[in-house]
């Protein structure tokens, strides 16, 4: 692999955001994920290469590592926080159409609902797969969603829920959905939610886990 | 009342001295922020007129039937009377994370979350003890807290507790849904007794692997 795009990658694996961010150590005083994108773009190097070569293979290898309980929730924000900041330079490429996202992802946390972190990592590890994110935030009506499915056709919808009482609302807006748009991909995801519980609500997928929702999805784009 | 920082690296998964620098150096930032604040409270009402069902997993305080199911009214079955209880980290802290995350630095605004949440919990614990002393003075014990949402006990009960609490009580008021608002509150009950006996949490009799309390051994 290019070298720009293997430094860049590891900025974003372990959290590198820019020239200033003092952490990892090991890499302190050195160019972070933002300026290193710049050069990456100076150099030629399409948008598309920084995102297959550099970006998701981190966000991948983050994702894993949080599988695997060898890094934590901050980590993994430091991680998102540092790909967001490559993302800057790469936004744009996107609006032009001159790269190509993989697909549209619509969130939000079920009604009832105002629990964010786990809507925020999933969130952050789908978009740096290369997806569009459409995050609706929490306490999100059926209706929001029907809306946000009706605006993005052929999106894959992800909900979340962290309370037993809410996995009701979860029920019945996969029910409302589905009866809507019987095609549309429905993922499911929260501390009480199980495969078992995804299936009884008719939802296509469960992951206990960001990166699972992520290879979920790349099975949907092959 | 705030917790370490070193507990506070333990509750988000860290050993000791394993936690990434600039964490631990933004949850001294926010635990110093959040010194300065004095919005924790704990409140709790004691009502007498209590009827149990322990094989329906029934709860009657004055004329309101709770359900909170075999575990909680098993656990309460020697109570003659109840504590019902509110206790709260306050708003700056729910807000200060909804804020940053709104501002993309989630990291701050986990740091936040997880301080709220343990700030709550450690109100809630002091008030327990102080509660437990209270009542030993006069011959009773108490039982461990119990709030709906956990022990399978449905959080939509929360609404029937809230009937016994003065409005804004504590500061904190219930949501359609049943969430409290500031979000880092706790609510509950505690049985009261002379023949009743504090016990831990037990685990072993609640199928809820993804409970805050799981593993807790007080």
């Amino acid at each position: 692999m290019n070298q720009l795009l293997e430094k860049l990658s590891a900025c974003v694996e372990f959290g590198k955001i820019d020239i200033k961010s003092p952490y990892p150590p090991s890499m302190k005083d050195q160019e972070g994920a933002f300026e290193l994108t710049r050069n990456a773009l100076d150099a030629g190097i399409s948008p598309g290469e920084i995102l297959e070569e550099a970006l998701i293979p981190a966000m991948s290898r983050v994702g894993q590592k949080f599988s695997r309980n060898e890094i934590f929730v901050p980590q993994m924000l430091m991680a998102a926080k540092a790909m967001s900041s490559s993302m800057t330079h790469i936004r744009p490429y996107y609006l032009s159409g001159e790269t190509k996202r993989k697909g549209t992802f619509i969130i939000g946390t079920v009604t009832g609902d105002l629990h964010d972190i786990g809507k925020n990592l999933v969130a952050m590890m789908i978009e740096g797969a290369g997806w569009e994110i459409i995050d609706l935030g929490v306490d999100v009506s059926v209706d929001k969603f029907i809306d946000a499915a009706e605006k993005h056709p052929g999106a894959v919808v992800g909900l979340s829920a962290l309370l037993t009482t809410t996995m009701e609302n979860m029920r019945r807006t996969v029910a409302t959905l589905k009866e809507k748009f019987p095609h549309l991909r429905i993922l499911v995801g929260g501390a009480p939610v199980t495969t078992e519980f995804c299936e009884k609500i008719g939802a296509d997928y469960y992951s206990p886990d960001p990166q699972g929702a992520v290879d979920y999805l790349s099975t949907l784009v092959r | 009342m705030l917790p370490s920082v070193r507990a506070l690296e333990r509750a988000m998964g860290y050993s000791a001295g394993k936690a990434p620098g600039p964490l631990t150096a933004l949850i001294a930032e926010v635990s110093a922020e959040l010194m300065l604040l004095e919005e924790i409270r704990a409140e709790y009402r004691i009502i007498d007129d209590i009827a149990i069902g322990t094989d329906a997993g029934t709860l009657k305080v004055q004329e309101v039937t709770f359900s909170p199911g075999r575990t909680v009214s098993g656990q309460i079955r020697e109570a003659e009377k109840v504590a019902l209880f509110v206790c709260t980290a306050g708003a700056t802290v729910s807000d200060r994370s909804r804020c940053s995350t709104a501002d993309a630095d989630l990291l701050k605004g986990y740091v936040y979350d997880v301080t709220g949440t343990m700030v709550v919990e450690k109100a809630a614990d002091m008030m327990l003890r102080e509660l437990r002393r209270t009542m030993e003075a006069g011959g009773y014990g108490i039982t461990n807290r119990f709030s709906p949402g956990y022990c399978g006990w449905d959080l939509a009960e929360q609404h029937k507790l809230f009937i016994f609490l003065r409005d804004n009580y504590c500061g904190v008021t219930l949501t359609e849904s049943a969430l409290m608002k500031p979000v880092k509150s706790v609510s509950g009950i505690i049985g009261i007794g002379r023949k009743v006996r504090f016990a831990p949490y037990n685990c072993s009799l609640c199928d809820d692997k993804n409970c805050l309390y799981r593993g807790r051994k007080t």
